[in-house]
């Protein structure tokens, strides 16, 4: 027997770092694992790899716009400023819109979920297989991320973090073939389920009804019913429209609000497991 | 050690290579650096220390994804294998030969890949996709293959003793 294994130790050897990956792969199928203690030795010494690397690009890249702003700065100084004023009309609005909106809430029983502070982070790497779609944020398990939450940006989604360890975390972008978002129409409110294409440009909306009031132009809002996104976030606008001939159902085109390759820094909202919660509790009551 | 070594250096240049290309703003084009290293590998050292170190560049391409299922470290060492298997019958020492290797090594991984998860994953079609972004990524590892080539041999050369040396 040891004779055996002697003579074919090479192709032995060979066949097990084949198959024992192989067969790790067919039977867990594309929903990964659980971070090994491997793994996150490898984590903890690539993320600060990419931070600085991250860092000095960003750098640089602001140090150059920065003198090349200075050409002009003056009247664009100026038409900033009359923005402002524009703006700080348009937040008192907003303010007093959001302090009805609460009272009505607080008289409705209605919950937001969470009052847990949104997490910054910036985007220091992205994966680099063009298979799975996802980046890599510097903010991990020791920051309070945790795999699941949502992931956003003052203009709309990003995706949802995948894997969390001790200082980074890994988010699955909302173009991954593999990510889903339940999502609605704006205008309409008819509700659709956001799929991603995986070229990395556009999102398909599948399970909408070819009846259903959906058009060019819309603008989808998650809908909370995924239970992972709030409600109302931006998804992106439909760009197009499909209504086959036969089939249940339309096929559209949604080009994402947020451009998934320039993002640098994103918040990550704590987990809202009873985001649609408000409609449902007043169901079972 | 040299096992070690270029680990080490996988480690590196994935964690350079995830910046760069987000900083290039490519979509899915990818540089695919592990790629060269496997075939640098299956070109140039003894089967059971590529088949290692293959295996370890792959776990870490593994790791990088996100998701990691195992798939990236068995292409590593099915590539090493074809890539050794080829070297046999062509000689890819040469500059050229090392880029057209590494050029076929990515095309293969690449098909690979998507087959690989076509098999286990219902969401393929979205997948197919990324074969956009197969050709500029073939031309772009092959030439980030060639540039890499003097430091992998100067990693090799600097594990042996140079001949004469101990006279």
């Amino acid at each position: 027997m040891f004779s055996f294994l002697q003579r074919y130790k090479e192709p032995l050897v060979v066949g097990a770092l084949l198959l024992v990956p192989l067969i790790t792969f067919l039977s867990s199928g594309h929903r990964g694992r659980d971070p090994n203690f491997v793994d996150r030795a490898v984590l903890a010494v690539s993320s600060p790899v990419q931070g600085v690397l991250t860092w000095a690009i960003h750098g640089l890249g602001e140090a150059v716009a920065g003198y090349l702003a200075l050409h002009g700065a003056h009247e664009e100084a100026t038409a900033c400023r009359n923005e402002l004023a524009e703006a700080h009309a348009e937040l008192n609005a907003l303010k007093e819109a959001q302090a009805e909106n609460a009272r009505l809430k607080a008289m409705l029983g209605y919950s937001d979920g969470t009052n847990e502070p949104e997490i910054l982070a910036r985007v220091v790497g992205i994966n680099p297989t063009p298979h799975v779609q996802s980046v890599r944020i510097n903010r991990g398990e020791a920051d309070g991320v945790r795999a699941g939450m949502p992931v956003v940006t003052r203009e709309g989604v990003v995706g949802q973090v995948m894997r969390s360890v001790g200082g980074s975390s890994d988010v699955m972008l909302v173009t991954d073939p593999a990510s889903r978002i339940g999502g609605m129409s704006q205008r309409s409110r008819v509700r659709a389920t956001v799929t991603g294409s995986g070229d990395g440009k556009q999102l398909s909306l599948d399970f909408v009804r070819r009846e259903d009031d959906v058009k060019e132009g819309d603008q989808v809002v998650t809908a909370g019913t995924d239970g992972i996104f709030p409600r109302g976030l931006l998804v992106g606008t439909v760009k197009e429209v499909q209504r086959p001939m036969v089939g249940m159902f339309l096929g559209g085109r949604v080009e994402p609000v947020v451009d998934i390759h320039k993002v640098e820094e994103v918040f990550v909202v704590p987990l809202i497991p009873d985001v649609v919660a408000p409609v449902a509790r007043e169901g079972v009551k | 050690m040299k096992f070690f070594a270029f680990t080490v250096l996988a480690l590196l240049l994935l964690s350079v290579e995830s910046v760069l290309v987000k900083a290039l703003e490519l979509e899915v084009t990818r540089i695919d650096v592990s790629v060269a290293l496997v075939v640098y590998l299956a070109l140039r050292s003894s089967t059971l220390e590529g088949a290692f170190s293959s295996f370890s560049i792959g776990y870490l391409l593994d790791v990088f994804t996100g998701r990691p299922t195992g798939l990236y470290p068995f292409l590593a060492v099915l590539v090493f294998l074809l890539v050794r298997g080829a070297g046999q019958l062509v000689d890819g020492r040469s500059r050229g030969g090392f880029a057209l290797f590494v050029a076929a090594a990515t095309l293969g991984h690449g098909l690979l890949a998507l087959f690989f998860i076509w098999l286990t994953s219902p969401a393929t079609a979205g997948r197919m996709q990324s074969l956009t972004g197969l050709p500029l990524q073939v031309l772009l590892t092959a030439g980030v293959g060639v540039l890499l080539l003097p430091l992998l041999k100067r990693i090799e050369s600097g594990e042996r003793p140079e001949p004469g040396l101990l006279k």
